[in-house]
């Protein structure tokens, strides 16, 4: 790389953190723009868009990148013209803008390159498109005045508009600060955080040096309890053999008398140097520990964000959703400035993105059905943070929407097999609401790619919980609020260190309710689960080697009892054996990193004293795997406790263009499917005739029958008119999505969100 | 003819000569260290070399200790502590099939990163690094290892097979994502 490749490359990257707080601000503009706030605000508002493209197009040409700043003018073009009254802002042109940004976004945040041909047709269309969007509609209606008045021209996210006036130079009071790069502070973290261990081995060496001082002291007792009999005995010896001795070793003791006293003194001086020493490792420990969390402290304070960074993107995400939806949402964020750990913002933010899908998708109502209960056309969706505690904040998400039927979330657990019939009469309403939180449950008919697969909630309340908060959900005819506690900052957690299968894990504390020693012959076998008596209840019992998956540890299961560890998640309880305890500490929980996105049983791991990582284990999932494995453990021989295979289940695939085809074909072969492919509709229902399939998989836009038609005839035919249907296309639209839940479709993925897991999870949930 | 000889270059030719050498000489490091060549790290997998472009490779790391985890396929080594990050390491010989080898004392984490991906591959050895004219990388015709073609961002002169790191930082069959069946 050459001197001026390298300047470039450092002048890009700047240019990349630039371009994103740019765009952020134009977004965060856009939205208010479309609000329709008063005149003045909205003159106001226009003047930060404009002078925001104005100078990224600057920017973009400092690094030349022409296509930025070719889109950036005609950005700029276009706010030109709202500025003059000579364009109208109708939904339209807020469209083509938000679309251009979008554009923007991955071609300033890619690395320097060529263009891909098919990027630069994108950016000729949206460049037409934005010329289009003013020169087309030539009607010379002045912005409207304030179409309502009602409307505080207050910002409602104060933290976009607060770094947007700053960049635009409005002034303000610039406190010092410095911009350092958040991988940087990241790295920071992480070593001021491995400074746990030292405090734990601080901690380890005192009590070292307290057990030893105790054996001393155990040791020094008896000796001066024995010390006047052997003195005497010394004494004697001394007295008794007198001519033998003589010519001893100079300063040594030669004499028997004289060697007790030198002994005595000895050991009085060892025992003064201990007790100096523990009390030093004591003192080490306590000053350690006091400075490492001192530096922690600092440290959390540092990675502090205001919640709002975290929502900077909700009002586009609730409008755009609400648009797709052919819904009206309005979103107000409160208390978007207290301040909170970013990594607890990284967790819960697409949770609390999903909640608000979810509020949209399935909360609010259509303005129609608004209008004919007495509502406003407008839902109104809003975010309210507020500190509960020194170390907690509660976060409300509420709709003013239709509310969660019970009797739909009974319904639907059943149908997925989560309850059965009598336990789901059984269930107050209000138990019933708060099963949305399993995963597998929806209420939604019909899974589409917003949600209603079923996941999401139970991922809010899984990140939720592993935040060591709660998530929990009310609702009635008038809207449904979810309410998270969340803590302001990761904090450590009590864990228990046990052994299973020769491994060390960690549970955390909480969810242990005891541990036990249980005598072989109280284990009972009932309908092949193994159970104990815990307080006169049977419990399952279960070794959690096994349902780790570990090999069998050499001599487990060997001596009368067993040590088992009664552990608790989600109001159930089930009996582990384990190897043995080994201790119990604070604990800091980490993520597993990207690559592992969830493990089974695992929930992350932590660095012990030693340096070492021991993973912890997710105690919701391992009691789930148990339910599973003592039932299979009855199945099968135990020689083989290799994971489960995956069942060879079939799945057709119609598809017209050949690579989209062979791209699913692939996704499903490797994730162990056998596939079948058609290239239209009839090819489909031909092969579907032919074969015994579990799922099918088609796409919209087919020669000769397309995706509605092949569905509609399968469910109208005869062999297996309720096979799964999952309907793949690129039309992206309410009324395609109302055709397919006619045609009898039992998902629909919009392929612009295309990717395997959703396609995978999808039909995991169908089969 | 002596006086041919005495005349010599004219000072206007000796100082063309001395300025062509000059340029000569100039340019030669500007061709070698060249803007585009690649610095390749060379590893070793079931006795083979293979490359990985350094631009994603983080950092080398002996391996110390790690630790399993449960659950997770065959192809997963476990997880190793680097300054207090955790860090999965995938045993990338395991995820093709190559013949297995023992962790020894040579056997090295190599953390590779690209954009957000990051994680170390196992490998048994790390033999150096050295530079690579960017043609000189072919895409291979026939499979020179057993390692599929995709995967390979080409093979050497002296057929050394480059892996594709971006290729195998972005693979979805490396990310664990897997729940437990209600």
């Amino acid at each position: 790389m050459t001197r001026e490749e390298e300047f470039l490359e450092r002048l890009r990257a700047t240019f990349r953190v630039e371009a994103g707080e740019i765009l952020s601000s134009i977004s965060a503009g856009l939205i208010e723009l479309e609000k329709r706030p008063s005149p003045a605000r909205q003159a106001e508002l226009l003047e930060v868009v404009y002078r925001s493209a104005h100078s990224l197009k600057g920017a973009a040409r400092a690094v030349s990148l022409n296509a930025i700043e070719a889109l950036c003018q005609a950005m700029e073009n276009i706010f030109s013209a709202l500025k003059r009254g000579e364009a109208q802002a109708s939904p339209a042109v807020f469209d083509s803008l938000h679309a251009a940004a979008d554009l923007i976004r991955p071609l300033a945040l890619a690395p320097a390159g060529a263009l891909q041909p098919e990027e630069q047709t994108k950016i000729q269309a949206m460049e037409n498109r934005l010329a289009d969007a003013v020169s087309g509609k030539p009607q010379r209606e002045p912005p409207p005045p304030a179409a309502a008045p009602d409307v505080p021209p207050e910002v409602p996210f104060p933290v976009p508009r607060e770094t947007a006036a700053a960049s635009a130079g409005s002034g303000g009071i610039h406190a010092e600060t410095v911009r350092i790069p958040m991988s940087k502070l990241d790295a920071l973290v992480l070593k001021a955080e491995e400074l746990i261990s030292a405090k734990l081995s601080a901690r380890l060496r005192a009590a070292e040096m307290r057990k030893l001082k105790a054996i001393f002291g155990a040791w020094a007792a008896q000796w001066d309890k024995a010390a006047p009999a052997l003195r005497k005995a010394a004494r004697g010896i001394e007295a008794g053999g007198r001519t033998a001795s003589g010519e001893g070793a100079g300063a040594a003791p030669g004499r028997p008398g004289d060697f007790f006293e030198w002994n005595s003194r000895f050991a009085k001086s060892l025992e003064e140097r201990l007790d100096a020493m523990k009390r030093a490792a004591e003192e080490d420990s306590r000053s350690t520990g006091g400075m490492v969390d001192d530096l922690l402290g600092d440290i959390k304070e540092v990675m502090m964000l205001p919640f709002s960074s975290a929502l900077e993107t909700f009002p586009r995400l609730v409008r755009d959703i609400a648009r797709e939806q052919g819904k009206l949402a309005d979103l107000t964020i409160e208390g978007g400035e207290i301040e909170i750990d970013k990594r607890v913002l990284q967790l819960i933010k697409d949770p609390l993105s999903h909640l608000v899908r979810n509020c949209i998708d399935h909360g609010l109502e259509t303005p129609e059905s608004r209008r004919g209960k007495g509502k406003p056309e407008k839902g109104s969706l809003k975010i309210a943070v507020s500190q509960i505690d020194s170390g907690r904040v509660e976060v409300l998400v509420s709709d003013d929407g239709k509310g969660i039927d019970a009797g739909q979330v009974k319904a639907s657990a059943v149908k997925y097999g989560i309850l059965s019939g009598e336990e789901a009469g059984a269930l107050s309403d209000r138990d019933a609401i708060d099963l949305i939180f399993k995963s597998g449950v929806s209420t939604s008919p019909l899974i589409t790619e917003l949600s209603g697969r079923g996941l999401g909630l139970a991922i809010v309340r899984e990140n939720a919980e592993k935040l060591g908060g709660t998530a929990a959900v009310e609702t009635s005819a008038g809207g449904t609020l979810f309410r998270l506690v969340l803590p302001l900052s990761i904090a450590t957690f009590r864990g228990i260190t046990l052994e299973a299968g020769g491994r060390a894990f960690i549970v955390p504390t909480k969810n242990v309710a005891k541990i036990i020693s249980v005598s072989k012959d109280a284990i009972k076998s009932v309908e092949n689960r193994e159970t104990i008596l815990f307080n006169s209840r049977a419990v399952s019992l279960a070794r959690l080697a096994d349902v780790l998956e570990l090999p069998a540890a050499a001599g487990a299961g060997e001596g009368g009892s067993l040590s088992v560890m009664l552990l608790g998640a989600d109001g159930g309880y089930m009996a582990f054996v384990i190897d043995r305890v080994l201790a119990e500490d604070e604990v800091l929980f980490k993520n597993l990193g990207r690559q592992f996105a969830r493990v089974r049983n695992i929930a992350g791991a932590t660095v012990v004293g030693s340096g070492l990582v021991v993973p912890i284990l997710n105690v919701a999932d391992l009691m789930k795997s148990a339910r599973k494995y003592s039932v299979a453990a009855a199945a099968r021989p135990a020689a083989e406790a290799g994971r489960p295979e995956l069942q060879k289940q079939s799945v057709l695939v119609v598809e017209d263009s050949i690579t989209a085809r062979t791209l699913m074909v692939n996704i499903l072969e490797s994730a162990g499917y056998g596939v079948v492919s058609a290239v239209d509709g009839v090819d489909g229902l031909v092969k579907f005739g032919g074969g015994d399939f579990d799922i099918i998989v088609t796409d919209i836009a087919m020669p000769n029958m397309n995706g509605f038609d092949l569905t509609a005839k399968i469910r109208e035919g005869k062999k297996r008119p309720d096979i799964p249907i999952v309907i793949v296309t690129g039309l992206e639209s309410p009324e395609d999505k109302r055709r397919g839940i006619e045609a009898g479709a039992s998902a629909y993925i919009v392929k612009s969100s295309f990717d395997q897991s959703n396609l995978l999870e999808v039909i995991k949930r169908l089969i | 003819m002596p006086e041919h000889f005495e005349a010599g270059p004219t000072p206007e030719d000796k100082k063309r000569i001395l300025k062509e050498r000059a340029a000569k000489l100039a340019r030669a490091p500007e061709k070698e260290g060249a803007a585009g060549s690649l610095e390749i790290l060379e590893i070793t997998l079931a006795g083979e070399r293979y490359g990985l472009e350094s631009l994603y490779v983080r950092e080398v790391y002996p391996l110390k200790s790690f630790t399993p985890v449960p659950c997770t396929p065959a192809f997963v080594l476990g997880v190793v502590n680097i300054r207090g990050q955790i860090l999965p390491v995938i045993d990338i010989g395991k995820f093709f099939d190559l013949p297995h080898r023992e962790l020894t004392e040579l056997s090295r984490v190599v953390v590779l990163r690209s954009g957000a991906a990051e994680f170390g591959l196992l490998a048994d050895e790390v033999t150096g690094v050295r530079l690579v004219a960017p043609g000189e990388i072919q895409a291979s015709l026939h499979a020179v290892t057993g390692i599929r073609a995709e995967y390979l961002k080409g093979v050497t002169g002296d057929s050394l097979a480059v892996l594709d790191a971006v290729r195998i930082l972005a693979d979805k069959a490396l990310v664990i994502d897997e729940e437990v069946a209600g």
